[in-house]
Formats: C-alpha cells, structure tokens, sequence
C-alpha cells in the first residue's frame, strides 16, 4: 500500500525528530519560586517549538512543510501518543495491590470533573454574562469526546458550539502549559496527599497527563512509580466514563444550571444556527 | 489536538473544520507502519533525553509497539466502545501484574523507556498540526474564554483532588 513515503511526509518526520533531539537535550528544568517550583518539561518546549516553526503561524516555514505535512502531523499526534499510553499502562501491573487499596478514591475521583461547572460555570455566567456559550464552554474540558456531544447536541455553529470550540481550541495551545505548571503549585500548598493529586491528572487527555505527571514527578520523584500508577489508573477511568459523565451529568447539570440562573432564555433550539 | 482519541462523531460536515481523527475508520496496517516511525522517534528521544542507547532500549520499545498494534486491533474488531487507547492500556497492565508469566521481564525491558521522553514527539506533531482555523478560533474566542478555559482546567483538575483527597483520608 505505501510504495513510498512522500517527500512532504519525511519533511514532517526530520523536523520532529530535530525538535524532539533539542527538547531532550534540554531536559527538565526546575525553577525555585517562593513558595513552590516551576517545572518545565520537554514536551513544552517540543510543543512551543512545533508551534514556532507551524507554516500557519509562520509563512517561510509554508515554502518546506505544505498541507500534506501539517495533515499528517495530526494523524501521527493520536498514533505517537500510543507508546507513551502503553508505557504508562505497564506502570500499573507492579503497583497494583497500591492502585487496588486506592480504588474507591480512583472511582469517585472521576466524579471530580465535574469541578470544572462550579468554578468555570460562574465565571462565564455572572461575570462575564455569557449567554449559552457558556453551557459548551464550561460543561467539561472539552477535549475531542465531549466536543463530540456538543456537536451531537447542538452542532458547532450554534452558541454552545462557539463556547466548546472557543475553550477546546485555547485548551490546546495552554492546556500542556497549564498542567505541567499547576500540580506542583498545588502540591506545594501542602494540602493535598500527592496520590490524590497523582490520581487527578487522569482528565483524558494523553499531552495533559503527560505534563501533569511529568510535573507531579518534577517535585516528588521518589514516589515516582506511585504517581505513575495511580495517573495511569484515573486515565483508563476517564476513557472507559467520561463520555457517559459528559452526556449524562454534566451537560444536563450545565442546563439545569443556565436556566435557573437565567429564566425565560430560550432553548437551544430557538438560538440553533444564530451564531455567525 | 486529537491525542489519543477516537472521536465517534465527524465534526467537519457542520463546523469549522477542525479534522478530529477517526482511528476506527483508518487501516491499521498504515497506522502500524507510523506507529513503526513514532518507535524510532521515540528511541532517539530517550537516547537524547536520558542516555539509554536504542539498541538499549530495544527489547522494551518492540513490547510497547506490539501493545499499541494490539490495542488498535481490538479497538478495531472488539471495540465494546473503548478508545484503542483504553486497550493498549489494558494490554500493558495485563503484561505487567506480577505473576504473568514474563512480567518481570516486560517491566524490566521498559524500564530501560523513561516515560516523558515518549510524549515527546506525540507534543512536537501536536505543535506542528495546529491548523490556522485552530489559532483563529484562540484568537477570536477573546480573553473572556481562556480565563474559563483555564477555569474548566484548574476546576476539573481540583475537582478530582479534592474528592480523592476526602476519600484517602477516609480509607486511608
């Protein structure tokens, strides 16, 4: 089937190999900040180089790397993703009498990703009087399943759609920065066991739970193999329940919640095809 | 960007044209040749990263491969609505419990693999990807919807801390 690979994709595949060679070599940073530490991984500056050179952002790089290059990027984002998930996996097996003793915390915990409703919810609503970009906006973390249910729901050109796609879109481009920063910043506030803060990173997706872990290692490295397990573990969970959380909990949770704090709005469907 | 997801919905047909990846629509021999090409990156990334030569870490990277071919399979002829992602993680748990014949040598092999320097590459493609839609979309979004995004982030993620953390300090 592939008698040869296209130029276009070995263009793709030198340059990530040359940004991954300078990410590594620069390796882990930890920078002291008062009361905690900035943990600076590999993958950002992989990511932030990736994004630096993106014909999209940047025209001359367009005269090396054409559509067939950045189209395949994004195919190989979900295939290059696979080891590290399986790498992560064979961390649960030797841990899991400890991942079994931390089971009723690992399965409740999922019901946490619902936080996101009582803090970004308000936020949206109250402060910033959004109307119902927020339900799309603040429901989850709007990674590619629940952009999905959105979709289903409301389609992506309706208000809801613009909130998701507006918080799925800034997601990618801060969600690796935001996660690798914020676990140690909370780790250091010292108010939480580092297994429970291990087992938060499963959110469902793959660059998140690397910068969250890689993070989380940064400032614990001696509970390592832990971190690992419980992070894998809490993964797994939010794959196999996080789309039936999504569709069942939180986005009727979401609506529940925009028309009591709004009476008299209409319904999505009135509004469906309004946006721009 | 799509890591690790198999989006069940094809969401071009009504909006922008974000291309979310539809592993089970695509042929699993191409996937397992890039998967063969995301290997070979991934050597070097732990040889850059951590000194482990490939030839090193060899024997650990081909059971990783084999998992994550495996996993494609039965999300593929399976499925049972998990990702292929959940598989490959089943798989590599399954090959790990102690008392599986070969477990300790699975987890000796892919000890010689650190595990950030495996998402490495996942996030320099991932950067590479970002289509000009996908920054267009950031840009006009305004201010007002990366404060709630970093909200959903910092809400989900505490969320989960904070059940985990009563739940530990009841079960201990």
């Amino acid at each position: 089937m592939h008698r040869t690979l296209p130029f276009q994709h070995l263009v793709l595949h030198a340059l990530v190999v040359v940004i991954v060679m300078i990410a590594e070599a620069i390796g882990i940073l930890k920078i002291p900040i008062g009361f905690g530490a900035v943990i600076l991984l590999p993958i950002l500056y992989a990511f932030a180089m990736g994004i630096a050179i993106n014909p999209a952002i940047f025209k001359a790089t367009g005269k090396l790397l054409k559509a067939p290059g950045t189209k395949l990027a994004g195919t190989m984002i979900t295939i290059a993703i696979m080891p590290f998930i399986a790498k992560f996996g064979t961390t649960v097996g030797p841990k899991i009498a400890e991942v079994a003793a931390a089971g009723p915390a690992l399965i409740l915990q999922e019901l946490g990703n619902l936080g996101t409703i009582f803090i970004a919810f308000p936020l949206a609503v109250f402060v910033f009087g959004m109307g119902r970009e927020a339900i799309g906006a603040s429901y989850s973390i709007d990674r590619e399943p629940n952009l999905a249910v959105i979709a289903d729901k409301y389609g992506l050109n309706s208000p809801e759609g613009a909130g998701a796609m507006g918080v799925y879109a800034t997601g990618t481009l801060i969600g690796t920065f935001v996660f690798a920063l914020l676990p140690p910043l909370i780790h250091s506030l010292g108010l939480f066991d580092v297994r429970a803060l291990a087992m938060s990173c499963g959110v469902g997706s793959g660059s998140m739970l690397a910068a969250c872990t890689g993070g989380l290692v940064g400032v614990v490295p001696d509970q390592k193999e832990a971190i690992l397990a419980l992070a894998a573990a809490s993964n797994i969970l939010t794959y196999a329940t996080g789309l039936y959380a999504a569709v069942f909990l939180a986005l009727p949770l979401t609506e529940w919640l925009y028309k009591t704090s709004r009476p008299g709005t209409a319904s999505g469907d009135l509004v469906k095809g309004a946006a721009k | 960007m799509s890591d690790g997801h198999n989006a069940p919905t094809r969401l071009a047909a009504d909006g922008p044209d974000i291309d979310l990846k539809e592993e089970g629509t695509s042929d699993i021999s191409r996937d397992a040749l890039l998967l063969l090409i995301a290997c070979i990156i991934g050597l070097i990334s732990n040889w850059v990263g951590h000194g482990i030569t490939p030839l090193d870490a060899l024997a650990g990277m081909a059971i990783l491969y084999a998992t994550s071919v495996g996993g494609l399979a039965l999300a593929r002829y399976v499925g049972l609505g998990l990702p292929s992602v959940a598989w490959v993680s089943l798989i590599a748990i399954l090959l790990t419990i102690p008392g599986v014949p070969g477990s300790a040598y699975v987890v000796g092999a892919v000890g010689k693999l650190d595990f950030l320097s495996l998402a490495t590459p996942a996030l320099a493609y991932g950067g590479l990807a970002l289509t000009s839609k996908e920054f267009a979309i950031a840009r006009s979004s305004g201010w007002k919807i990366v404060l709630v995004a970093i909200c959903v982030m910092l809400g989900t993620y505490l969320g989960s801390a904070v059940i985990a953390q009563l739940v530990l300090s009841i079960t201990g």
